[in-house]
């Protein structure tokens, strides 16, 4: 049971490095998408020029340099949604193994693209900014990058799970729930700007804590901080998980009892 | 003339009836709160309205790039571009009333903006040049809508209009000083903005909102509604050509 679903994320994992190839060659990755990725990280970062102040360009420069790890995560809406428009959802739900390991790997490109332009966002405009990266310490930064797309990756599958019943309002979701996360989520102010029940939503929706603990690593906090940090946007990973393989359980055995699989809205 | 213009304007807005065409308007709050949030955080309530106006006008050109850039690649997919190029409508007029119907509804979220700012923070924006304000309005819609039209043919040529709509969206909001003026950025970029018409617009709205009186405001005027021309004649040289290169090799939907 264990390998078989070994064997079929990794088939889906090489199914989803081929689509990343499909989408970009390394020129439009590099001159097209990474260029606005900067652009954006820059947009909010020189609003911190604007205020006249250097601690707030810091804060947006480290919180939307990780936020675009998250962002690019949630992109797992739209490429889940794929399978139903290419017909294939009806095969992979017919197939004797469970959906859910190959939708986790099916979308992974994200994960390996969130984090790339992440890191390069963060290290690239950085100096730019003048924002200081203690070295090596600094490094440490790129494992809680991969931790929050990871982390932002989980809550996209149950998105997803939903998004296969209503094809048509994929990047809707995908957008709303990002723009969401910048809001609540401590990218452009802290979580407790917010009014209740903001603050306490933030805690259970990922970016947060591996945003938080980015945060941390940047200014010197003590490494028991950094890890309880990483450490808590690894158990909200860890419940978007369950979460959304639950979702893509119901979504199939609903989908076989009412027909709904190919035909739903 | 006037009746394909008016058709195509039609056509249009029964398209924009589908919620996931409106998108942007859709996520302009959220947009608006997260801009908003950033001045009032900081204690620069002064400047929320710049906020209202970067929202708006990431909602504006997302639409000119999203929707109205993907007119013409949408039609080529839906197999709907070879009877449009075979009747004696021009496709150029055709794709103008379209991305004019998209530009005029995409203004809607300054209403939306300026609504959030005011229920969420207690901002008011004053507009201290009414009619100048108006102007600048409207003159921004007519070279957005121009501007979208021509990239609406740009956009055909590439392998995926959606690699380049991305590309197109943040580094046009930075020049077009969306949030902040131009004179703010790096040196080097300065030039680059001075023929992105939006930062004309933008500088142009921003000043509408102060008292004081706005310098060079007919100049300013002129020069966004040359850059918006500007584009549009490029716009249609640009659907010629791929128009008569499909019409000679017969690849109307492989372009």
């Amino acid at each position: 049971m264990i390998r078989d679903n070994a064997r079929v994320l990794a088939a889906a994992f090489t199914s989803a490095l081929a689509d990343l190839r499909a989408i970009y060659t390394w020129r439009t990755w590099s001159f097209a998408w990474l260029s606005r990725i900067l652009a954006q990280v820059a947009f909010y970062a020189v609003i911190g020029r604007l205020l006249g102040s250097a601690e707030r360009t810091q804060y947006l420069l480290v919180g939307n340099a990780v936020f675009i790890a998250a962002l690019v995560s949630l992109l797992v809406c739209a490429s889940t949604a794929w399978e139903r428009q290419a017909g294939t959802l009806p095969l992979l739900v017919a197939a004797p193994t469970s959906p859910f390991p190959l939708f986790v790997g099916r979308s992974a490109q994200w994960l390996l693209d969130g984090t790339m332009c992440a890191s390069i966002a963060l290290f690239v405009l950085s100096p730019l900014f003048g924002l200081p990266m203690p070295m090596p310490r600094a490094l440490l930064a790129l494992p809680l990058i991969a931790l929050v797309s990871w982390s932002t990756y989980c809550f996209g599958l149950v998105l997803s799970a939903f998004v296969l019943r209503k094809v048509e309002v994929r990047n809707l979701v995908s957008g709303l729930s990002s723009l969401t996360l910048m809001l609540v989520c401590g990218v452009q102010v802290p979580t407790t700007f917010w009014p209740a029940p903001f603050p306490q939503l933030a805690e259970v929706l990922p970016l947060t804590h591996g945003l938080g603990a980015v945060r941390d690593l940047l200014s010197g906090a003590p490494a028991g901080v950094v890890v309880g940090g990483a450490a808590l946007e690894l158990c909200v990973a860890t419940g978007w998980l369950v979460v959304a393989g639950l979702a893509f359980r119901h979504l199939a055995e609903s989908g076989r009892r009412d027909g709904s699989i190919e035909f739903g809205d | 003339m006037i009746t394909v213009f008016g058709a195509a304007v039609w056509f249009q807005g029964l398209q924009m009836r589908r919620v996931a065409n409106l998108s942007a308007l859709v996520n302009t709050p959220l947009f608006t709160l997260a801009l908003v949030a950033i001045m009032v955080h900081s204690g620069r309530s002064d400047l929320a309205p710049y906020a209202v106006v970067g929202a708006t006008v990431i909602a504006v050109w997302n639409m000119a790039i999203v929707e109205s850039g993907g007119i013409i690649d949408a039609d080529r997919g839906q197999g709907t571009l070879e009877a449009l190029i075979s009747t004696p409508a021009p496709l150029a007029l055709v794709v103008l009333g379209r991305t004019v119907t998209v530009t005029v509804i995409s203004l809607l979220s300054l209403v939306e903006s300026v609504i959030v700012a005011r229920l969420v923070f207690g901002v008011v924006v004053d507009v201290h040049h009414g009619w100048l304000f108006a102007v600048t309005l409207v003159l921004t819609a007519v070279s957005m809508a121009m501007t979208a039209s021509a990239l609406a043919g740009i956009f055909v040529l590439s392998r995926s209009a959606r690699t380049f709509q991305n590309a197109l969206s943040y580094p046009f909001y930075l020049l077009s000083g969306a949030v902040v003026p131009a004179p703010l950025l790096p040196e080097w970029l300065q030039p680059i903005t001075k023929v992105v018409f939006l930062s004309w617009s933008t500088d142009l709205i921003r000043d509408c909102l102060r008292p004081g009186a706005v310098p060079n405001a007919l100049t300013r005027l002129a020069v966004v509604a040359g850059l918006g021309l500007a584009a549009m004649v490029a716009g249609v040289w640009v659907l010629r050509r791929i128009l008569e290169r499909v019409r000679t090799t017969g690849a109307v939907s492989f372009a």
